[in-house]
């Protein structure tokens, strides 16, 4: 959804003199990926919009003279389940949809707070430097040293999973990755002309990071974290499948793919069909990500 | 010789205070979140009265730091304490006792209860690297000398996919199409080594596409460098240029790769695995007791895997460093 909304206002922008985001963006956009990718992402996403009101069929509503009926090809199949049933004859292909529509929400947010908490702080040390510069990498490079997986479970695990909870784990665990960049890159940024220039001219400190700097070196960061949104909806599932994700009764992708383990032998289709869905939704988020860092990768080098 | 000494007295010193920042962020978070352990120790039945004496018995109700204190002067003794839950007899023993006081002596220490999981785990990352090492470094390398080609794209999208595919499902399907379908190979638990070759390959496909795009990367990278058109004019072949100069140039930041994120994915992967796999190691040691609150077995293995991870980064930098001496630490 994000994706969309700045696809569109890239294209706005392309006539006038392009800055560094837009160039990368238009870049990208021509490339077969990123329009494959962008086409399934757009498509997955009208299709949890509309399919279940179009089909009239709801997540939750059970049936159970419907249960364990296959999806299409197969003998058995019932009008209008095309994916088929799961254990209590719930229509596999809404519920699915619907969890890769809370495995969107969880991704996007939580790279979003990711992302604005991990630049902040990490342009913050950067500007400054010195002893809070310092400190910084310190906290980060413990906090890189524990695997993602082991802080979520030891928070979720302890402790009552709700979306908000599941969506702080994600950013605790991610924003250092994000302060090391964005650190790196505003202690070279620093020394550029234009920021003496707006020093010189008597612009605050604050002034010079938030309308000079940042405008600058976020847009390569952000088209990066598109790729962290695939890799925080696995770790939703991930989180889903232990037990310790969103609950029950909401639909997650987790949790519809643990249930279906205790049929895999006489429904394979219960773990298939969701499994399916969230790669194909993961494989177009990664080759749009793909194509937006090899075209920032090219671009920074051609400018530098 | 007086380089290595330095080295690894400056890196594991660092190395050091990483790891005490993780003990006491792992520490402070499991004490802040709401969620007793002597609850769950204990049982629902028991009055509120001895489960009390019990948290003080087990210093439970003291102030986090003094708690800190505690833990890490006995970890440096090498006593990363004792289970919360699990007997020394093996089997885990909470929510059964009733009234009955907690019984300090015959609970199990941390470090037993690690070291038998241990060689598991490891047998299992290793298989894992060395299919994903079989697997990725002949496509890495191809993809690398045929730069912006077909090779070159077929990786590229190869990796996309295969990052895109859940390690949880990948693993169901698997087991159904390996095991159970065709009976290939055993899946659940663990009876002999057959049994880690499954979830090694569940691991090996995260693996695969971030070793294929480090060594494309870098040798298509290493190919543009001057020494190979120089080595051309030496009179050095092609391929022997390749095989004896770009490769060996190549590894560095494969090195770097394999060190830093391949070992965080494998840690992360194990979890997963393991306890999709049923499979008797570290993961799923960990996994088993965040569930039961077992504070000690969740703080000790948080240690172990931060400890591994920083000492495989300290020895890739070294390694890196003596293939080439440019590189400063």
């Amino acid at each position: 959804m994000s994706e969309h909304a700045v696809i569109e206002s890239g294209a706005r922008v392309s006539t006038q003199p392009r800055s560094l985001g837009v160039s990368i963006l238009y870049q990208a956009m021509r490339t077969t990926e990123f329009k494959v990718g962008a086409v399934i992402f757009i498509g997955l996403i009208l299709l949890s919009v509309a399919a279940p009101s179009l089909l009239g069929l709801s997540p939750t509503k059970f049936n159970v003279a419907l249960k364990f009926t296959p999806p299409w090809p197969v003998d058995g199949w019932v009008w209008p389940h095309f994916f088929g049933t799961d254990q209590l004859g719930r229509d596999l292909f809404v519920r699915s949809l619907i969890g890769l529509r809370n495995a969107l929400m969880i991704g996007i947010a939580s790279v979003i707070g990711m992302f604005v908490l991990g630049s902040a702080i990490g342009m913050l040390a950067g500007y400054v430097g010195g002893w809070t510069s310092l400190i910084l990498m310190r906290i980060t490079d413990a906090q890189m040293s524990i695997p993602i997986i082991i802080l979520a479970i030891t928070i979720l695990g302890v402790s009552r999973p709700t979306p908000l909870t599941v969506i702080l784990v994600f950013i605790l665990a991610g924003w250092p990755g994000y302060a090391r960049v964005a650190r790196s890159v505003a202690m070279s940024e620093r020394r550029k002309e234009y920021v003496r220039a707006a020093k010189i001219l008597g612009a605050s400190d604050l002034r010079i990071l938030l309308i000079h700097i940042a405008p600058n070196i976020l847009p390569p960061i952000a088209f990066v974290a598109v790729l962290d949104v695939a890799r925080m909806m696995i770790f939703e599932a991930i989180l889903g499948f232990i037990g310790i994700g969103i609950q029950p009764p909401t639909p997650t992708f987790g949790t519809i793919i643990a249930d279906g383990t205790k049929y895999l032998l006489n429904a394979w289709w219960i773990t298939t069909i969701p499994g399916l869905l969230l790669a194909l939704a993961l494989c177009s988020i990664n080759f749009m990500g793909g194509a937006l860092e090899r075209s920032r990768n090219r671009v920074l080098q051609g400018v530098a | 010789m007086l380089f290595a000494i330095d080295f690894f007295v400056r890196r594991l010193a660092q190395g050091v205070v990483i790891l005490v920042g993780v003990a006491l962020l792992i520490f402070t978070l499991l004490r802040v979140v709401p969620g007793d352990p002597v609850r769950l120790m204990l049982g629902p039945m028991v009055s509120p009265s001895v489960a009390e004496e019990t948290a003080k018995e087990l210093g439970l109700r003291d102030p986090i730091i003094v708690q800190f204190g505690r833990y890490m002067s006995q970890v440096l003794r090498g006593d990363f304490g004792r289970s919360f839950v699990r007997s020394a007899q093996g089997g885990s023993t909470g929510g059964s006792r009733g009234e009955s006081t907690f019984d300090a002596s015959n609970r199990a220490p941390v470090i037993e209860l690690i070291a038998t999981t241990v060689p598991y785990s490891l047998l299992l990352a290793g298989l894992a690297f060395l299919i994903s090492l079989i697997i990725a470094v002949p496509i890495g390398v191809w993809a690398g000398l045929n730069a912006g080609k077909w090779p070159d794209r077929a990786a590229l999208y190869l990796s996309s996919i295969l990052v895109s595919l859940p390690n949880v499902w990948l693993g169901l399907v698997f087991i159904f199409l390996l095991s159970v379908k065709t009976g290939w190979l055993p899946a659940i638990g663990y009876q002999g080594w057959t049994y880690a070759i499954l979830p090694a390959l569940v691991l090996a496909v995260e693996l695969v596409p971030v070793i294929i795009r480090s060594l494309s990367v870098s040798v298509s990278a290493n190919l543009l460098e001057p020494y190979v058109s120089v080595g051309q004019i030496r009179g050095l072949t092609r391929s022997r240029m390749i095989a004896a100069h770009v490769l060996r140039n190549s590894t560095i930041p494969l090195l770097n790769v394999l060190g830093i994120q391949a070992v965080g994915l494998l840690l992360g992967g194990l979890f997963v695995v393991e306890y999709l796999f049923n499979y008797p190691g570290m993961g799923l040691l960990m996994i088993n007791a965040v569930f039961q609150r077992d504070f000690p077995i969740i703080q000790a293995i948080a240690i172990f895997s931060c400890a591994a991870l920083v000492g495989v980064n300290i020895l890739v930098d070294f390694a890196s460093t003596t293939i080439d001496r440019r590189l400063q630490y």
